[in-house]
């Protein structure tokens, strides 16, 4: 298999001006690949610079050097550290979509059009979207009661449900998933893997981080291991 | 991929005083003022590019006097311009400057093509109009010379714009501040525009009326796929409407990117010091 | 002894001296070269006040000349006092015939009104106008209006007859509906009844519109087009006196005044004065009626 993304000599420095001009370097000497539809698990302690790569690629940060070249479903070649505006926007709209590791919504919109709104973008009608939103909810079981309410009054687990149906629902080509089965019970987190593995079948690459070692087993197959910013050693969990 | 805009702005700039050579480059950011040491002449907006593409949302941030309103008050021919070109897709395909259109043309452009709503009601309304015939103003500037098609219409937008219909023929004078700019909204969509500048649309208001004012705003993007450029001096304005940011300061663009890259990780100072503001 | 020239000789021919005359039938010619353009005119000072028709006694005593039989006009009268001393004034000052026969008349005067009976190519009507600018009632700015003239902007005059529409359920609000002159210029025909408006249209007589108090001379040339601003499903329509006959000449197709009397009961007359002179004496002169669309 191709590889979907390689990532070549990644650095990311943040520069703060408001704080007398300090630096932090986030991510050192990052190379690494993802192979199309693979699951590559990301690893680490916190604040070792997961979520920050991550946010790189989806391009939420702006990376200092390197280069990150991405192929996209027709064929391209676009290296997403230095892409416009409009490329990425393009890439996000059609085939990249990112799960926070936090729900971050608009407000004042109803958990079920929150998810499906990510199918409407993508030229279905509001019903459809609607109807297929409602089968993901019932497998990630949330409460039905809840589809039509605002996610800002949802606990912890509920949001994160709706997270995930909203980076799922629209079977995105490239899937990048932060955390996806904390604050879950074991039934739900099984479902929310179930339905990831389904769809890798389905072809869509997946970069995952997680500290969950039973998601990691079922999910991933590969993984990299970062320590301050710098990749260790890749683990390849069978 | 790179001809597919709906806007094209290039090296857009507008002095106030005299534009004597080399004022643009003693202003801006650089020298933390946009007022010229030598002649005293003020440089609003100083040499501003853009792209802006169909269904994109646009915003424009920075502070009071960054030049931002300046910016789409010259986009919509409400101030002249010292220099810079606009090219705009429905017209000519594109391949003519909108500044050196005929003063009948622009008004073609501005009533057919474009909407504006403004920060105060006042610059957008009529108050010795009733809001129906606000509406109806923008949709006669276009040509419709039938009342009953009017008054269909009219109802339609203002039940779009969740204004009560039973007020259509009351003059928005005796409107609350959220409902006249639900009004100025409804007038500034009536013809279906391409385009809709919205300058400070939600500044003068509470934030119950500014919440709802925004949901109606992103309600009507998603359904009508406009294109449009948002102005504010709010963070929390540009990151619910927009999926592009350019960040002002002294009439020049500071930082330009994703919005949720402008909101997570800013580049410049200035930008950093308006999202370490936010909270 | 200074010797006061001025008040030895007696005044110019018509009043106004020959240099403001020229003026004044240059700006006329302007006027009429562009149908319904405003045309700025010098408005020269008359022993009458600003706002009492010295805008059409300039285009008059501009035209006039001793071979001429003028009429005067107040609101369809010839016997108003003002109607009077104008028709005196004229006459003193240029010898010019005087009648109240509209047939007869080169140059008619008026106010208010245009007559019922036909005018002809030989004719000159001269209406005196209060003012002049049609957009005025929109925006204050005389500097802004003459651009939207420039440009045609015309949608805010489009949405104060939308809202006499909405307010009242007819476009018609008060005298002088807004008319588009020749496909180009809206402009006011004076405060006219609606019931005149349609004999602008494509009439055989020159129109001419003068206000003396606005300075502005504006014209409708013969046989120009001149439609009364209406909506697609919405028209404009003129005064229905409909089951009503003139209480003196038994007539009706005219224009009507409603007369009160001191039991407060009302009778209709026929408002143009020679129209019902005419009516009473003889045959029915030529009229051009309207027929209000459905």
């Amino acid at each position: 298999m191709g590889s979907l993304l390689e990532i070549v000599d990644l650095e990311k420095r943040f520069e703060l001006h408001i704080l007398n001009e300090k630096e932090i370097d986030a991510l050192h000497d990052v190379s690494f690949d993802v192979k199309e539809g693979e699951i590559l698990a990301l690893t680490g302690k916190s604040g070792s610079g997961k979520s920050t790569l991550m946010k790189c690629i989806y391009r939420t940060y702006l990376t200092t050097s390197g280069r990150m070249i991405y192929r996209d479903g027709q064929g391209a070649v676009i290296d997403l550290a230095s892409a416009t505006e409009h490329e990425v926007l393009r890439i996000r709209r059609t085939e990249m979509t990112y799960c926070s590791q936090f729900l971050q919504v608009i407000p004042r919109v109803p958990a079920i059009d929150v998810v499906a709104s990510g199918l409407v973008a993508r030229g279905r009608s509001i019903e459809e979207a609607r109807r297929a939103t409602s089968v993901c909810f019932e497998r990630l079981s949330l409460p039905a009661e809840l589809w039509d309410a605002y996610p800002s009054v949802f606990s912890g687990g509920e949001q994160q449900r709706v997270n995930i149906a909203r980076a799922m629902i629209s079977r995105p080509r490239f899937l990048l998933v932060d955390e996806p089965t904390a604050s879950l019970d074991i039934t739900t987190k099984d479902a929310v893997i179930d339905m990831l593995l389904e769809l890798k079948l389905a072809g869509t690459s997946i970069i995952l981080i997680s500290h969950d070692e039973h998601t990691l087993r079922r999910m991933s197959d590969r993984s990299l291991h970062l320590e301050n910013g710098r990749l260790k050693e890749a683990v390849v969990y069978a | 991929m790179n001809n597919n805009w709906l806007l094209r702005v290039r090296n857009l700039t507008k002095i106030y005083g005299e534009a004597t050579p080399g004022v643009l480059e003693r202003t801006g950011p650089k020298f933390d003022t946009n007022i010229c040491s030598r002649t005293g002449a003020v440089v609003a907006v100083n040499g501003i590019s853009f792209d802006l593409y169909p269904g994109e949302v646009l915003g424009v941030v920075g502070e009071s006097g960054s030049g931002k309103s300046t910016l789409v008050q010259m986009l919509y021919f409400d101030q002249e311009v010292t220099a810079g070109e606009v090219n705009f897709k429905p017209i000519e395909d594109g391949n003519v400057n909108l500044f050196e259109l005929s003063n009948q043309k622009k008004r073609y452009v501005r009533n057919h093509l474009m909407g504006m709503v403004y920060q105060n009601p006042r610059d957008g309304l009529n108050f010795r109009f009733t809001s129906g015939g606000n509406i109806a103003e923008k949709l006669l500037m276009a040509n419709v010379f039938n009342v009953g098609k009017i008054r269909i219409r009219g109802a339609d937008l203002l039940t779009k714009t969740e204004v009560p219909i039973q007020r259509m023929d009351e003059s928005p004078a005796r409107f609350s501040g959220g409902m006249q700019q639900r009004v100025q909204i409804a007038k500034a969509i009536a013809n279906n525009p391409p385009l809709l500048l919205l300058d400070e649309v939600t500044s003068g208001l509470d934030v119950s009326v500014q919440a709802k004012v925004l949901d109606l705003i992103r309600g009507l993007q998603q359904d009508l796929g406009v294109s449009m450029i948002v102005v504010s001096h709010d963070l929390g304005v540009i990151r619910m409407l927009t999926d592009r940011t350019m960040v002002l300061k002294h009439g020049q663009i500071v930082e330009q990117g994703l919005t949720d890259q402008i909101l997570q990780d800013p580049q410049h100072g200035y930008t950093q010091l308006l999202v370490s503001s936010l909270l | 002894m200074i010797e006061n020239l001025k008040f030895q000789h007696s005044f110019n021919y018509a009043y106004i001296d020959e240099f403001t005359k020229k003026e004044i039938r240059r700006k006329t010619l302007k006027a009429v070269c562009i149908p319904g353009y405003q045309v700025p005119y010098s408005s020269p000072e008359m022993p009458i006040s600003r706002g009492w028709g010295t805008g059409g006694l300039h285009l008059t005593l501009s035209l006039v000349g001793p071979d001429d039989v003028l009429k005067v006009i107040d609101q369809g009268s010839d016997a108003s006092v003002n109607a009077c001393n104008l028709r005196l004034f004229i006459k003193e000052m240029s010898n010019c015939a005087v009648t109240f026969d509209t047939a007869e008349a080169t140059l008619i005067q008026t106010r208010h009104r245009v007559p019922e009976e036909i005018l002809t190519e030989k004719q000159i009507l001269v209406l005196q106008v209060p003012q002049p600018e049609v957009l005025r009632g929109v925006e204050r700015h005389e500097a802004k209006t003459r651009i939207m003239h420039g440009e045609a902007d015309y949608a805010k005059i489009w949405v104060t007859l939308y809202e006499a529409y909405v307010r009242s359920g007819t476009l018609r609000n008060g005298a002088g509906h807004p008319i588009m002159v020749n496909g180009r210029y809206v402009a006011t025909p004076s405060p006219i009844p609606s019931w005149d408006v349609p004999n602008l249209n494509k009439a055989r007589c020159l129109y001419l519109f003068g206000a003396g108090r606005e300075k502005r001379i504006h014209c409708i040339p013969p046989f120009t087009r001149v439609e009364p601003l209406e909506f697609e499903d919405i028209r404009f329509k003129v005064e229905e006196f409909v089951g009503v006959r003139c209480s003196t000449s038994g007539q009706d197709k005219a224009f009507m005044d409603q007369v009160y009397a001191d039991d407060l009961s009302s009778s209709y007359v026929i408002n143009d004065s020679n129209f019902l002179d005419k009516l009473r004496k003889g045959p029915r002169p030529p009229q051009k009626l309207f027929t209000n669309p459905e």
